[in-house]
């Protein structure tokens, strides 16, 4: 009979073939390649198990251990001795074999031999790249000071490189989108409450009741963090979803207030005006742990439940009610204090609000409130040490702006200087693992910032839209093949016997082609500008092994306990001695800023247009996902959820192809589906952050769906902490040609 | 026994870790699946707003549609009882059910290709992997039969940090499935559509409304019902059975001849 085979065919056989056999077997004389088994062999079958991975498709880290069958590996599972999320991990973690083999992945060094934004790649040697970086750079350095160079980086592998710019090269100009595209706020508001970054430690397993505003699990998947909540539900807490939209986690709840955008800490204001005016608080913890719970009991008087209903667009009935559940069963009432944060440009006082009504509630320290883990102790970063090069080019203390900012220096204000060239010039850039085009709003100004720059080095694992703005593109090994960060925490639910663990990366396959680690990377080029007497650890098994010593661990023991020592742990119930809750904070109010939490109104939304909100899909990490084969499939784009009666009103049906163009002309670059759903508030449309990449050499994501990004133009910057506020642009929706206003 | 598997939809969170997961343990083409999960709403329902989830695989039915439809020569199979040593001989074609544990198998070595059984699944649960052998081969979940035989979970199981997938075995009124079912959990299953499937699905009231009302299939294929048919005859084709082995050799080359050009 003869070959029929389609190109398709031959690709994927080839590639399937690759993945399950060893090269040797694949090629015969005969056909070029052997027949696939017709019964796939499953991956407990002639596998070795590898342990002491740790998954960094998203930032949560689980503790996974590989498959790996003739050095490939076969397939990711959870590690089931971790107490963490056990033998569990979501489909992100399941798809890293995906990202590990994806043919579009960075392999070598490459030279930009065409422009920025255009690129034309040119494979070059690892000591030409790095003799490159460390020239351009040093001459950076040298004609603009180290303030002349900024770095973008994101991910474990980025801390050791944002170190060496940080603290040995002395540039303030570092800026991760963690902190100011993200959960940045959230932590020093929390600071300024409570005395701590919450992380998401709330104990929801033994809560009577949750409260999440805007937080959305279910789109949003952590392991560990969703086994809480789970748990939660389980054990009969209440479930109060505060959210434009009817997210997963409002699927589940018991109460849903459809709120309208940016108006959430109007709502905090009201519950917590209503629990201090009717003597529901926990007045006995307040008189212990507050802090000018007078003044602010004052500065909140005006928020009453109508106040609050005609803000919010909400009953004030459901307020009272929100109120009611909380105060009936506090204090074992888990007060979400979100992730993803910057919102609308009036975040920091929605965050401090947020610590304000856990303190009211007296939820701190006891079973379901706000409890921190207590984890094991000794083991110590080792890394670029701490260099003093004063605050005089430090661009916030420049500005005398954004005195709550997270650690770096605002985005905001380092792209304003690379493109005025004011207070200086910003002429070299490093991004490292960060994709600033898709996490910062106005792409455009992005963009011109990159172009006036005299260098720009970009160090990835995959190929993403800020790639295209490299002249130097390094490889990076992906977490599979690294050693890097060490994961430590307790058991996943503090009702269970106390334990602790300390895991440390290790890579499961040995790296393909000629990526390399950050810390060779980071070295080499330290060495080339002049900096090589300052490295402390040559290699990055050193580097992890000099951490966990101070736990008196190492490697190889760790590899003996199947990648995770685990220890007896500590109570983590009760509240610390020194603990206070700032209901109003004096060093806020001289700082400029309100020191009660107040609510600050954002702009409405346009007779004609939505107000454009984003949020996750379980399936991707932001873009960075998007070339993954499998999650592709799982969901190939990101449909805009619209109201079902504007829908019917402007002839829209589900699943009908629309583009986007926001208030100020901008136009998505992509269509995608409209999903018509009563689940949404009319002034409001929704879709997952991350689709639409530009970028070509991305063969599987690239033109997937919208990216929202691109029409999240305006800049809304909050005040007290300089972060992003991205909810603050509107939208309409455009079908054939055709501009559709959205009814009111 | 009977081996089942009970989705509990007010811990599901829709987050797709049990269907990348069979890909990786199955080598499932990425454009395929042996499972699925599709978000169901919000909509509004008589019981109020709902947002839900239809995590889908193969039901591994009492009376599966797809295993007399299948057109490859029977051959004698013993089967064996795990848990008694039993055997069992019957005549069976490229696909069975297992007369011990219940569960519906491909032998792909003997399946042709053709698909009918995928037409013959009201609930889609087959598909033909392009990938394998000349002309494909139908494939579909096993319940992971291989790695329940060696004492592990099925892969989407182990893997779902919701525990909201649940597998056990019906026959026995102990385990997790039985005291599901006992809680109400049903499978998907409509006048014209009840073939016993062994995948249950337990929900609030609400998603229970939603998850019914848009997923359950309420046709039997076409294509069923004439195969059917056809199985029917299977004891007077079977005489002729050369001559429609010749039939369908005459068609595959055909076909064959038809890409080439």
């Amino acid at each position: 009979m003869a070959c029929k085979l389609t190109r398709r065919k031959f690709l994927q056989t080839a590639s399937l073939a690759a993945a399950t056999v060893p090269l040797s077997k694949v090629v015969t004389a005969d056909t070029g390649f052997v027949q696939k088994p017709f019964t796939p062999p499953g991956s407990f079958a002639d596998t070795k198990t590898a342990t002491g991975g740790i998954c960094e498709m998203c930032f949560w880290r689980c503790q996974i251990v590989g498959k790996v069958r003739d050095g490939r590996l076969a397939k990711l599972e959870g590690n089931p001795k971790s107490i963490d999320n056990g033998s569990a991990i979501c489909a992100r973690g399941n798809a890293g074999v995906k990202l590990l083999y994806d043919p579009d992945r960075l392999k070598y060094p490459m030279k930009n031999v065409g422009e920025r934004g255009n690129p034309k790649w040119k494979r070059i040697s690892w000591k030409e790249a790095m003799d490159e970086c460390g020239a351009k750079l040093k001459a950076v350095e040298d004609k603009y000071g180290a303030h002349g160079i900024a770095m973008f980086p994101h991910g474990a592998s980025a801390k050791y490189p944002m170190h060496y710019f940080e603290r040995t090269v002395g540039t303030h100009n570092v800026s991760e989108a963690s902190f100011f595209q993200c959960r940045g706020i959230r932590d020093t508001a929390y600071i300024a409450t409570i005395g701590t970054p919450p992380g998401e430690h709330v104990d929801m397993p033994s809560a009577k009741a949750m409260f999440f505003l805007g937080c959305h699990l279910g789109e949003n998947v952590h392991v560990s963090h969703l086994k809480r909540y789970l748990k939660g539900l389980e054990n009969g807490a209440k479930l109060i979803v505060v959210d434009p939209r009817y997210s997963a986690s409002a699927a589940k709840s018991d109460v849903w207030v459809k709120i309208k955008p940016g108006t959430d800490t109007a709502f905090l204001l009201a519950v917590m005006n209503y629990l201090v005016e009717n003597k529901k608080y926990d007045a006995e913890f307040v008189e212990e742990y507050g802090e000018g719970f007078d003044k602010f009991k004052k500065g909140i008087a005006h928020a009453t439940l109508d106040w609050g209903a005609k803000n919010c667009d909400v009953p004030a009935a459901q307020i009272k009610d929100v109120a009611e559940i909380l105060a009936a069963n506090a204090p074992h009432v888990s007060i979400h204090p979100g992730r993803h944060v910057s919102w609308n440009g009036n975040d920091f006082q929605r965050e401090r609000s947020l610590a304000c009504l856990t303190g009211l509630l007296g939820a701190v320290g006891v079973k379901g409130g706000f409890v921190k883990p207590k984890g094991p102790k000794g083991v110590k970063g080792i890394t670029w040490a701490k260099g003093h090069h004063g605050g005089e080019y430090n661009l916030k203390e420049m500005a005398d702006k954004y005195h709550y900012a997270p650690p770096g220096t605002p985005t905001d204000l380092i792209r304003e200087a690379c493109v005025t060239g004011k207070p200086y010039p910003i002429k070299g850039c490093v991004i490292w693992g960060q994709n600033p085009i898709q996490t910062i709003p106005n792409q455009e100004m992005t963009i011109k910032a990159l172009k006036q720059m005299e260098f720009v080095m970009c160090v990835d694992v995959m190929p993403t839209d800020i790639t295209m703005y490299a002249d130097i593109l390094l490889p990076e090994c992906s977490y599979l093949e690294r050693y890097d960060y060490i994961k430590k925490g307790t058991q996943w639910n503090f009702a269970d016997t106390q334990q602790q663990f300390i895991s440390a990366r290790t890579p499961l396959v040995a790296p393909l082609f000629e990526r390399k680690d950050s810390v060779w990377i980071t070295n080499e080029l330290a060495k080339r500008m002049g900096y090589g007497d300052k490295i402390l650890v040559v290699t990055q098994e050193e580097k992890v092994d000099k951490e966990l010593s101070g736990a008196g661990l190492s490697i190889a023991q760790l590899q003996k306990e199947d990648g995770i020592h685990i220890q007896p742990g500590k109570d983590p119930y009760g509240v610390p001695e020194d603990f206070e809750v700032i209901f109003y904070n004096e060093d806020i109010e001289e700082n400029g800023y309100p020191g009660v939490p107040t609510y600050i109104p954002v702009e409405e939304v346009p007779k004609g247009y939505a107000r454009l909100v984003y949020g996750r899909s379980p399936v991707h990490t932001f873009n960075r996902s998007q070339n993954n084969v499998w999650l592709y499939n799982a969901m190939p784009e990101n449909p805009v959820w619209l109201n079902d009666e504007s829908a019917r009103k402007i002839g829209l049906k589900d699943g009908d192809r629309v583009t986007l163009v926001n208030s100020e002309g901008v136009k998505s670059n992509n269509s995608t589906s409209v999903k018509v759903t009563p689940g949404i508030r009319k002034d409001t449309v929704y879709m997952v952050h991350g689709y639409g990449s530009v970028n070509p050499a991305m063969s599987v994501g690239v033109g997937a769906g919208v990216d929202d990004q691109r029409l999240i133009t305006k800049l809304a910057v909050d005040p007290e902490t300089g972060a992003h506020g991205m909810r603050n642009n509107f939208v309409k929706l455009v079908k054939e040609g055709k501009v559709l206003d959205i009814p009111a | 026994m009977q081996y089942a598997m009970v989705i509990d939809l007010n811990r599901c969170v829709g987050c797709h870790a049990c269907t990348i997961a069979c890909k990786a343990e199955w080598d499932v083409p990425a454009d395929q699946g042996r499972n699925w999960v599709r978000r169901m709403g919000p909509a509004n329902t008589p019981f109020g707003m709902a947002s839900t989830y239809y995590p889908g695989l193969c039901n591994h039915c009492n009376e599966p549609a797809c295993v007399e439809v299948c057109p490859a020569d029977v051959e004698e199979m013993t089967f064996t009882d795990p848990k008694t040593n039993k055997t069992k001989t019957m005549e069976v074609a490229a696909t069975w059910k297992d007369p011990f544990d219940g569960t519906v198998q491909i032998d792909k070595e003997r399946c042709i290709g053709c698909g009918a059984c995928a037409d013959a699944c009201p609930y889609g649960a087959r598909y033909v992997n392009p990938d394998l052998g000349e002309d494909g081969k139908a494939d579909k979940c096993t319940f992971c039969k291989p790695r329940v035989d060696k004492g592990l979970e099925p892969a989407c199981v182990q893997t779902c940090l919701a525990e909201a997938r649940i597998f056990g075995d019906l026959d026995d009124p102990k385990s997790k499935v039985s005291k599901y079912v006992k809680k109400g959990a049903k499978g998907l299953i409509s006048a014209a559509v009840s073939i016993g499937p062994n995948v249950l699905y337990f929900g609030n009231q609400k998603d229970d409304h939603l998850l019914r009302t848009t997923s359950t299939p309420t046709v039997m294929p076409e294509a069923s019902l004439r195969r059917s048919l056809m199985a029917r005859m299977k004891p007077e084709m079977k005489k002729i059975k050369n001559l429609g082995l010749l039939g369908l050799a005459g068609a595959v080359i055909a076909h064959s001849v038809d890409e080439d050009e």
